[in-house]
């Protein structure tokens, strides 16, 4: 690691304090940076966030607030099986997909890290499916998917298979819209890991080489302890975002057969937008907040290493 | 050519293995096409031959330009790209703006409280709530708005939209530039401060086109964010704000869906946004890296 | 952009400016993009020369309306804004547009919502009286949310008042007149009708090899029409694997649409209603009008879903995940031998390839009543209720698309005018008869004599066969005058239960949960909703939208 700081440590003494009217200088500075950003965001979301509390001890009836009911929304919360599951569920489709996109992504990163013609119009490639609007993916996943002479099933039977119950069957549901939040966000990780591979410094991994050692070994010492910073990044973002997965459930499944691809997000949703209980729906979106946030800051102290030791060195 | 075979023939597993990232690279382009053929040949068939072992235009069936002839002649999805335009880009400049003063000002000064890592994560748990329960509150905000005859805001206006993508979207360029503006090397803007250039300055002359990749890449994903998001997007436009995505959604009728609907708008809503990311991509490879400006 | 041609290209190779390699990539790249831009610019033409009419002018609905003048034009100056689902029922109200702009001085505009988002915006538009929206088109299983929440005008006084477009009450047939009206006022206008009839393929049942084969198998006479469940599921069983299909593919004895979140609670509504409704249980079927206690596990009801679980074994697999379109489309290309869903189905089959659909079962499909049982379990009694004749109970599943007049509206005479306007006898007449509007026949000129005051020739002029046309207009006729319907809810919260059915149905029909256990846990449901909004509440409300006591 000790490459990766040493320039950072020399630029400690950038806006180091002098004085003590240096010092407050700064402290005015730092704020005009920083709090537009902070001033815009507390104006847009301090309303709703208050709005959203307040909407969460109320029950709802024909769209209309129609009494108090304490913390009612929340206990329901623990008693609500459906919720539990899909919770469970969603933790399992986060987990399933991110840790696939991120491998995939990496390993194809690693794979295609070379100087090849095929390779920038790859890159080029890749950058469609993230704007391939989530909406209309489903709707494409119910065609591709399509199980009686659909394309999938049909190649799958073309190589002497059987077709899959993609669409009908629980489990492979659950297989199909994951595969498709994997098709569209293992290019992200890809994008973004091959960029990160290509910045390194070239003379490192050569030296190693030269030294003999193994492809693994150097992959292990020394690739991944530099993309790590860039890779926690990536896996914040990604297990933020997969965990609020609802616009390919909308269009593909509505969460059947049964519950089978009935996810958080998706739950939420059906219950402020289909059913009206705006109440419920706040307490579900707060326990995702708590929840999530748990994750994040359990993320975050491991990349606080990697990632904030410059600020944290001053 | 020549110095590649020599090179084959001194280490012939090299052979297998380039032949091995050929082959992966036509699956990997495959896989990813795909979908995307597949929207679009399902764009040109007509109704009885939307299911069916039917890929090859001309040859398996007879495509039709009947649906793309419908397609550009509806108002409402020329109006609807012209939406999705504006909000994406415009909320791309501002959450840009916002969060490139942001990202500089956690990369390059110390907070104590809040600290550096509790300010990110609160940046970024703005990305946590699930929009859908802010959507009445942001519908009544909006109707206020109208009351009070702010002009260009309010219910059914693009400018609402773009305000609130902006703010959803914010964490994005302000994690991944405070990453890029931590990769410069202090040296640099420690120089500028000694020849008495003023903080602002250091930022806008010298740091800011250090990262111009990071800007841009962080503009491409608020744009296609902003550009795919649907569910605020349902709830404030009424009519004339009425963005891609909401057309989108309404090709699934009670008669099912409409699949050459689905396909033309999909591909016609890709168009304008990968073109876009096509142009700055040289960008958004290097600024992708968070790295690509290192020393 | 130019092409160079082929010509061009390989004089350039015989010059030498092209290498070969060059030259076969060129020449193919206008090998493929030749057709290509020839297939969009013949695209371009064609929209150049002849712009998409929405109505052939030949079904169109002749004009109603005489166009105003200066102080005649009633409603000058005002706008109305009017919120449909994108569907195709949409049509006539683009169709009217100029007829009532012209007619009253006033302006329609026309809001369109994905089917899923127009009650939702909707009610937020209502719930916080903002009255953007003047007029909507509504199910009708919205209309107890609706009214409950005080946000709709009744239309009783305009209904008489001879400034607006006549239609007559009394033409809508009367299962379908209840859903129009709440607590003893009207609230929706005249415009769609839904109910599920039952399908199937009249070739098959008349064909004597398949008479004589099922005669061996099932011991009687296969029976044309099927009226009962029971049968249902014996000619399913036959008919199952049989290579009747296109090309002698293996069929499907029946076909439904049972995906989640698609309507299939109504296939099960349907299915069930003779299990449960009958002569002496006219109307309980939902809830106990006493308390509120969820019905859907009594005997009845768990007969009727172990038999359609039973029946869903003998149709394809991927229906699990199919909504309207995949099921009607699997009926359409001749591979299901019977099904039963709503009017559309009817009016797609007569819309073969040659006028662009898909239907290869024009002059094939058969339509009927929904079968029936020849014994349901009386919850009021506790008993099973064997009957003499096939137990039979009419329908109204599904939306009855119709549209409302908002409380909030700003120009509530000049909306109602619009909606009165699509009900009158002759522009409602043309909606039902051309069928791909999907306004389904419901009103007594819709149909032909003995039963209304219709006439066939309408139906074959929009390209019905005409033994198609009869069946499906009697069928239909059968279905809304049967004197015993299934009890449409429509009580604040219907959705909710409805989707909790629907999803615990699907959980039994993909064998996630036994059939038993699948209605017990949405009762429990249904309980937890009931709860939620209030007991008393919802209680009144079930009362009020049935009329008990």
């Amino acid at each position: 690691m000790s490459e990766t700081t040493a320039p950072d440590s020399i630029g400690s003494t950038l806006g180091a304090p002098n004085t003590a009217r240096a010092s407050r200088k700064r402290d005015r500075t730092r704020w005009y940076f920083i709090g537009p950003a902070i001033i815009w965001i507390l104006l847009f979301t301090l309303f709703p966030l208050l709005y959203a509390i307040r909407t969460s001890f109320y029950a709802f009836r024909s769209g209309k607030m129609l009494r108090w009911v304490g913390f009612d929304n929340y206990r329901n919360l623990w008693e609500d099986e459906a919720l539990r599951s899909d919770l469970q569920r969603t933790i399992v489709y986060v987990t399933v997909v991110v840790v696939v996109e991120m491998v995939l992504g990496f390993l194809l990163a690693l794979l295609f890290n070379r100087q090849m013609r095929g390779v920038s119009s790859l890159r080029t490639i890749m950058v469609l499916p993230l704007f391939a609007s989530p909406i209309a993916l489903g709707y494409l996943g119910k065609t591709i998917f399509y199980e009686i002479d659909g394309p999938v099933n049909r190649a799958i039977e073309a190589l002497g298979g059987n077709g899959i119950p993609w669409l009908s069957d629980p489990t492979w549901a659950f297989v199909a819209i994951m595969i498709v939040d994997i098709w569209q966000w293992t290019p992200f990780v890809f994008l973004v890991s091959l960029a990160g591979l290509q910045a390194l410094p070239q003379d490192i991994t050569e030296a190693a080489e030269v030294d003999g050692a193994s492809a693994l070994q150097r992959l292990f010492s020394i690739t991944l302890p530099l993309m790590a910073p860039i890779l926690w990044l990536i896996l914040l973002l990604r297990t933020i975002d997969a965990f609020k997965v609802v616009d390919i459930v909308i269009s593909m499944t509505l969460g059947g057969p049964g519950r089978a691809t009935e996810l958080y997000g998706f739950y939420v949703f059906r219950t402020a937008r289909r059913f009206f209980n705006y109440g419920s729906a706040a307490a579900q979106g707060y326990l995702l907040l708590v929840i999530v946030m748990i994750l994040v800051s359990l993320l975050w102290g491991r990349i606080r290493n990697l990632y904030e030791h410059d600020v944290e060195a001053r | 050519m020549d110095a590649y075979l020599e090179r084959i023939r001194r280490h012939p597993t090299r052979l297998l293995g380039d032949l091995f990232v050929i082959f992966m690279l036509i699956v990997v382009i495959a896989w990813t096409l795909f979908p995307l053929y597949w929207a679009f040949i399902n764009s040109i068939k007509f109704p009885y031959d939307v299911y069916g072992t039917k890929w090859i235009p001309w040859l398996q069936f007879e495509p039709t330009a009947k649906y793309w002839r419908q397609l550009l002649g509806e108002r409402e999805i020329r109006s609807a790209i012209k939406n999705s335009l504006i909000i994406s880009i415009g909320a791309a400049t501002l959450a840009i703006a916002l969060g490139t003063l942001a990202a500089y000002g956690l990369a390059r000064f110390r907070f104590d409280r809040p600290s550096n890592g509790e300010l990110t994560t609160w940046f970024l748990s703005q990305r946590v709530l699930p929009p859908v329960i802010f959507v009445t509150p942001f519908y009544l905000l909006a109707r206020q708005l109208d009351t009070w005859n702010v002009p260009y805001l309010g219910l059914d206006s693009v400018w609402t939209l773009v305000l609130l993508n902006a703010t959803f979207n914010l964490p994005f360029p302000v994690i991944i530039l405070t990453q890029m503006f931590r990769e410069i090397p202090r040296e640099i803007e420690e120089a500028a401060q000694v020849d008495g250039a003023s903080r602002l300055q250091i930022f806008l002359r010298i740091a800011l086109p250090l990262v111009a990749p990071g800007l841009v890449v962080s503009f491409v994903i608020v744009m296609a964010f902003s550009w795919n998001e649907y569910i605020l997007a349902v709830t404030i436009a009424v009519k004339n704000a009425i963005p891609v995505p909401v057309i989108i959604a309404g090709a699934e009728s009670t008669r099912g869906i409409d699949y050459q609907a689905v396909g033309t708008r999909t591909v016609l809503a890709l168009l304008p946004p990968a073109i876009i990311a096509l142009i700055a991509s040289r960008y958004i490879i290097r600024g992708l890296s968070l790295g690509a400006v290192k020393g | 952009m130019s092409q160079p041609t082929i010509h061009e290209l390989y004089r350039a190779l015989v010059s030498g400016q092209l290498s070969r390699r060059q030259f076969i990539a060129k020449a193919a790249a206008i090998g493929i993009t030749a057709p290509a831009l020839g297939f969009f610019l013949k695209a371009a033409e064609a929209r150049a020369q002849d712009e998409p009419t929405p109505v052939p002018a030949d079904v169109a609905a002749p004009a109603v309306a005489t166009p105003c003048e200066g102080d005649g034009c009633l409603f000058a100056g005002q706008t109305v804004t009017f919120l449909t689902p994108n569907e195709t029922i949409q049509v006539p109200i683009f169709e009217v547009r100029d007829e009532f702009e012209a007619a009253t001085g006033a302006k329609l505009d026309i809001v369109l919502a994905a089917m899923n988002d127009t009650l939702p915006n909707l009610l937020q538009d209502v719930a916080n009286g903002t009255g953007a929206y003047d007029a909507s088109i509504i199910g009708a299983w919205w209309l107890g949310e609706l009214v409950e929440g005080d946000y709709l005008i009744a239309i009783d006084d305009w209904l008489a008042d001879d400034r607006f477009p006549q239609w007559s009450l009394d033409s809508v047939l009367p299962a379908i007149r209840n859903l129009m009206q709440y607590d003893g006022k009207t609230y929706e206008i005249a415009y769609d009708s839904d109910g599920q009839a039952f399908y199937y393929r009249r070739d098959l049942f008349t064909d004597p090899d398949h008479q004589t084969a099922f005669k061996a198998e099932a011991g009687y006479d296969l029976p044309d029409p099927p009226t009962t469940w029971d049968q249902v599921i014996d000619i399913a069983k036959y008919f199952n694997g049989k290579p009747f299909g296109p090309d002698g593919e293996a069929g499907s004895g029946i076909t439904m649409h049972l995906a989640v979140g698609q309507q299939a609670m109504f296939h099960f509504m349907t299915f069930s209603a003779p299990f449960v409704i009958g002569p002496d249980n006219p109307q309980l079927y939902w809830f106990s009008p006493d308390d509120m206690t969820p019905l859907i596990t009594s005997p009845g009801h768990v007969q009727a879903i172990n038999y359609l679980v039973e029946l869903s074994k003998l149709g394809p697999e991927a229906m699990m995940a199919w909504g309207l379109t995949e099921s009607w489309d699997y009926f359409l290309s001749g591979k299901a031998a019977m099904t039963f869903t709503w009017g559309d189905l009817g009016a797609l089959a007569q819309e073969t390839p040659e006028r662009g659909g898909k239907s290869l079962v024009k002059g094939m499909t058969k339509t009927v009543q929904c079968p029936g049982t020849m014994s349901y379990y009386n919850i009021v009694a506790g008993a099973d209720a064997p009957t003499d004749a096939p137990n039979i109970v009419g329908n109204t599943t599904g939306g009855s698309w119709a549209p409302v007049i908002s409380k909030f509206a700003k120009s509530p005479e000049a909306a109602y005018y619009v909606c009165a306007l699509m009900a009158t006898e002759p522009k409602a007449k043309a909606y039902a008869a051309r069928g791909f509007d999907g306004v389904d026949p419901g009103r007594t000129f819709d149909f032909p004599p003995p039963d209304g005051t219709g006439n066939i020739e309408d139906y074959v002029k929009a390209g019905w066969d005409e033994q198609d046309a009869k069946d499906y207009t009697n069928a239909y006729f059968q279905t809304f005058s049967n004197p015993l319907q299934f009890p449409y809810l429509r009580i604040p919260g219907t959705f909710e239960y409805w989707l909790a059915l629907d999803t615990h149905l699907s959980e039994a029909m993909t064998g996630q949960s036994s059939p038993e256990d699948a209605l017990n846990a949405a009762a429990s449901e249904f309980e937890d909703i009931t709860e939620r909004f209030g007991r008393d509440l919802q209680l009144d409300s079930y009362k009020r939208s049935f009329g008990f006591e």
